[in-house]
C-alpha cells in the first residue's frame, strides 16, 4: 500500500509539472508577443521605453528556462503567482479570499450528490426495466443536455421568480462561514449543481449495479439464501464503490467547471466569477494561477480517489496503477 | 432484402469478386448475405427514437440554414436593429417579438444556430481527428512513447476544460476560427484515451499479429487494420463531441467569452435573454432553449443509437 500512494503520488507531481510547464508556456504563444501584457498593465498608449522597463523587471527577457525555473521557484518555494494586472492584489490573495467559497459550493454539492445518486443508482439497478427505472433514466439523459447554465437559469425562474421565492443570490461578501449563518441563499447553487451532478453519476451507479449483479458469488449468495436486500448492500454496493470512486475523481473537473458556471449564473463570488473577469479584462497572471490551482485541486482529488480505490480494493494496490 | 452479392450471382456472375465461385461461396449465396454496414443501419433504424432525432436533427438544420432564405430578418446591422422596438411581444410582424437590441428573435434564432451548429461541427471534426492521431499512435507504438503521451494526457486532463478554454480565450483574441480551434484542440483528450484502448487491443489481435509477421509496416498496420477496426468507438465518440463542443460554445457564450457581437450564438441569446427573466420577457430566452437542449439531447441519443448498432452482440448470426 505505502509503495503504491509514493507511486501515485510521485506520477501526480510529475503531471503537476507538465501542468505548469503548460501554463507557464501559453502567453509565449500570445500573437502580440511576449510583451502585450505591459500594454494592459501602463495602458494602450504607453511609451516603448516604459515596456521595455517593464520587460527588464519581471524578468521578460531571460532565456526560456532560468524564466521557467524561477517560476517554479516563485510558485513552489514563496507560493508567489505573480501579481494581478487589474487588482491591487497579489494572485494568491485572490486566491486565497475566494477559493474557500468555491471550495464550498462543489464539496457540498459533491456530498449531497454523493447521498441521493448511489442509493438512486442501486435503487435503480434492482428495478431494471421497471417504470420507476425509466423516468430516472429519462430524466437524467434530459438533464444530460441541459447545459449547467440553463439549468441555473430554470431554477431561478421557478423558484426565485416564480412558484417561490427563494433569494436569487447567496450572501455577498467573502465569509467562508455564510453557508450556516444564512442557508437560504445557497440553496438554488448548491442544488442546481446537484443536480447536474446526480444525473451524470446515477447512470454510472446504475451500470456499475447491474455489471456486479450478474457475477457468479451474486448468484451464489442468492442460492445460499441470502436476501435480495443483503445481496444488494454487501455484495453489489462494495464492489460497484469501485467505478464509482474512479468516476468521482474523474468528476471533480467538470464539477469545478460546473462551479464557474453556477457562480455567474446565482452571482456567487468564488474563483469561477474571478476568472471569468480575469479572462475578459485580460488580467493573465490572475487566469493562470487559478487555473493552475484548480488543476492542483483535480490532481488532488485523482489522487485521493485512487488511494481510496487502493484501500477498497486490494487487487488495485498490488498490480499498481489502475491506469 | 436483396444485395449487391445477390444481385451478382443473379446476373451469372460470381459473388465473390475474388474469382471461380467455390462450395462455400455457393453456400453462402442460397442463404441472404447482409453486408456489415447494412446490419449495422438495421438496428439502427429500428430504433424509432433514434430516426425521430435524426429527422430533428435535419430539420433544425434546414431551419437555420434554409430558413433565412424565406424568412428575411436584419441581423448583422446593430444601427438597423435599433431603430426596431426592443423587448417586444411576439406578434404577426416579429412572430417571436425581438430581443433587447431589437433583433428579430425567430431569425436570431436561426442566425445563432447556424454559428453553434457550423461551430460545433466543425470543432467536433478537429476533436476527433486530433484524438484518434494522437490515441492511435500512443496505442500502437507504445512503451515510452506511450508512457509520455499518457502523462502528458493526464496532464491535459488534470485542467478543467472550461478553466483551460477560458485561459486560451484570454491569452489568444476571441474570434470565430478561433473559437472552433481552442474548442477542438481542447476536446480530444478523452477521445484520445478511448482510442488508445481500443488500438492497444487491436495490435494484439492475430490480424495484426499476421500482418507484422507478414512484413507490413506500422503505419500499414494502423491504416489497413487498426483505424477501419476502432471506427466505430470513432463514431460514436464523433457524434458526442459534436454535442460536447456545442454545449461548450454555448458556455462560453453565456459566460460573455463566445462569439463577439454582432454574430451570436444560442449560449450568447440565452445569456443575452437571462438578463431579462425576471422582466417576464419569455420569448427572449425559452424558443431557444428549447431548440438548443432537444439538438443535444438529439444529438446524444443519435450517439447512444450508433453505438447499439455497432455492438458486436446485437448482429444478426
Amino acid at each position: 500500500m505505502f509503495t503504491y500512494v509514493i507511486r501515485r503520488l510521485l506520477q501526480s507531481v510529475v503531471v503537476l509539472i507538465i501542468v505548469m510547464l503548460i501554463t507557464f508556456t501559453l502567453p509565449y504563444f500570445e500573437p502580440n508577443g511576449i510583451l502585450a501584457p505591459a500594454y494592459i498593465v501602463l495602458g494602450t498608449h504607453a511609451n516603448p521605453q516604459n515596456v521595455h522597463a517593464w520587460g527588464v523587471a519581471n524578468g521578460m527577457f531571460h532565456p526560456y528556462w532560468v524564466r521557467f525555473w524561477n517560476y517554479l521557484d516563485q510558485v513552489v518555494v514563496h507560493f508567489n503567482l505573480g501579481h494581478s494586472y487589474k487588482q491591487n492584489l497579489s494572485v494568491w490573495n485572490i486566491i486565497s479570499l475566494y477559493v474557500p467559497r468555491t471550495i464550498w459550493l462543489a464539496l457540498s454539492s459533491l456530498i449531497l450528490t454523493v447521498i441521493v445518486a448511489i442509493p438512486l443508482g442501486i435503487y435503480q439497478a434492482s428495478r431494471r426495466n421497471t417504470i420507476f427505472d425509466y423516468a430516472a433514466t429519462g430524466s437524467a439523459f434530459i438533464l444530460y443536455g441541459i447545459p449547467a447554465f440553463l439549468l441555473g437559469i430554470l431554477m431561478l425562474q421557478f423558484f426565485s421568480f416564480g412558484w417561490t421565492h427563494l433569494p436569487a443570490s447567496p450572501p455577498s461578501g467573502v465569509a467562508p462561514w455564510a453557508m450556516f449563518t444564512n442557508p437560504a441563499g445557497f440553496i438554488l447553487p448548491v442544488v442546481t449543481l446537484t443536480l447536474l451532478s446526480i444525473a451524470f453519476l446515477s447512470r454510472f451507479m446504475r451500470s456499475a449495479v447491474l455489471e456486479v449483479l450478474v457475477q457468479d458469488y451474486v448468484r451464489t449468495a442468492r442460492a445460499k439464501g441470502c436476501s435480495k436486500g443483503r445481496v444488494l448492500i454487501r455484495h453489489a454496493f462494495r464492489n460497484a464503490l469501485g467505478p464509482i470512486i474512479i468516476i468521482l475523481g474523474l468528476y471533480i473537473p467538470a464539477l469545478l467547471g460546473g462551479a464557474v458556471v453556477i457562480e455567474s449564473v446565482f452571482n456567487y463570488s468564488g474563483l469561477g466569477i474571478q476568472i471569468v473577469n480575469a479572462a475578459s479584462t485580460l488580467d493573465i497572471p490572475t487566469v493562470l494561477g487559478i487555473t493552475l490551482l484548480v488543476s492542483l485541486l483535480t490532481l488532488l482529488g485523482n489522487f485521493l480517489a485512487d488511494v481510496m480505490l487502493g484501500v477498497v480494493n486490494p487487487r488495485v494496490r498490488i498490480q499498481g496503477s489502475s491506469r | 432484402m436483396s444485395t449487391v452479392s445477390e444481385g451478382l450471382s443473379a446476373a451469372g456472375l460470381p459473388a465473390s469478386p475474388a474469382g471461380p465461385t467455390t462450395n462455400l461461396a455457393d453456400v453462402d449465396a442460397s442463404k441472404e448475405i447482409v453486408p456489415l454496414w447494412q446490419q449495422r443501419l438495421r438496428i439502427f433504424f429500428h430504433n424509432k427514437l433514434a430516426i425521430a432525432s435524426v429527422i430533428f436533427l435535419m430539420l433544425v438544420l434546414l431551419f437555420c440554414y434554409a430558413g433565412p432564405l424565406f424568412y428575411h430578418t436584419n441581423q448583422t446591422n446593430q444601427a438597423l436593429a435599433l431603430t426596431q422596438p426592443f423587448n417586444e411581444a411576439p406578434s404577426a410582424h416579429h412572430l417571436l417579438g425581438t430581443d433587447s437590441s431589437g433583433f428579430d428573435e425567430l431569425g436570431r434564432i436561426m442566425f445563432g444556430g447556424e454559428y453553434s451548429l457550423s461551430l460545433g461541427m466543425l470543432a467536433g471534426v478537429i476533436t476527433i481527428v486530433v484524438g484518434t492521431l494522437y490515441g492511435m499512435i500512443a496505442g500502437f507504438l507504445g512503451g515510452v512513447v506511450d508512457t509520455l503521451m499518457m502523462r502528458l494526457l493526464d496532464a491535459f486532463l488534470s485542467i478543467p476544460l472550461l478553466f483551460l478554454l477560458i485561459t486560451l480565450i484570454s491569452v489568444f483574441s476571441r474570434t470565430t476560427v478561433f473559437l472552433i480551434v481552442i474548442i477542438g484542440v481542447t476536446g480530444w483528450f478523452g477521445n484520445a484515451r478511448i482510442i488508445r484502448g481500443d488500438a492497444l487491443l487491436i495490435k494484439k489481435l492475430e490480424y495484426s499479429q499476421a500482418a507484422t509477421a507478414m512484413g507490413a509496416s506500422k503505419w500499414h498496420i494502423i491504416r489497413r487494420h487498426v483505424f477501419p477496426n476502432s471506427m466505430s468507438n470513432i463514431v460514436t465518440v464523433a457524434t458526442f463531441s459534436v454535442a460536447d463542443a456545442i454545449l461548450f460554445l454555448s458556455t462560453l457564450g453565456f459566460l460573455g467569452l463566445g462569439i463577439p457581437a454582432p454574430q451570436t450564438d444560442w449560449g450568447t441569446m440565452m445569456q443575452n435573454g437571462s438578463v431579462q427573466q425576471s422582466n417576464g420577457f419569455w420569448w427572449e430566452i425559452y424558443p431557444t432553449a428549447l431548440v438548443f437542449v432537444l439538438v443535444i439531447v438529439a444529438i446524444t441519443y443519435v450517439g447512444e443509437a450508433l453505438r447499439d448498432a455497432f455492438e458486436v452482440r446485437l448482429l444478426e448470426r
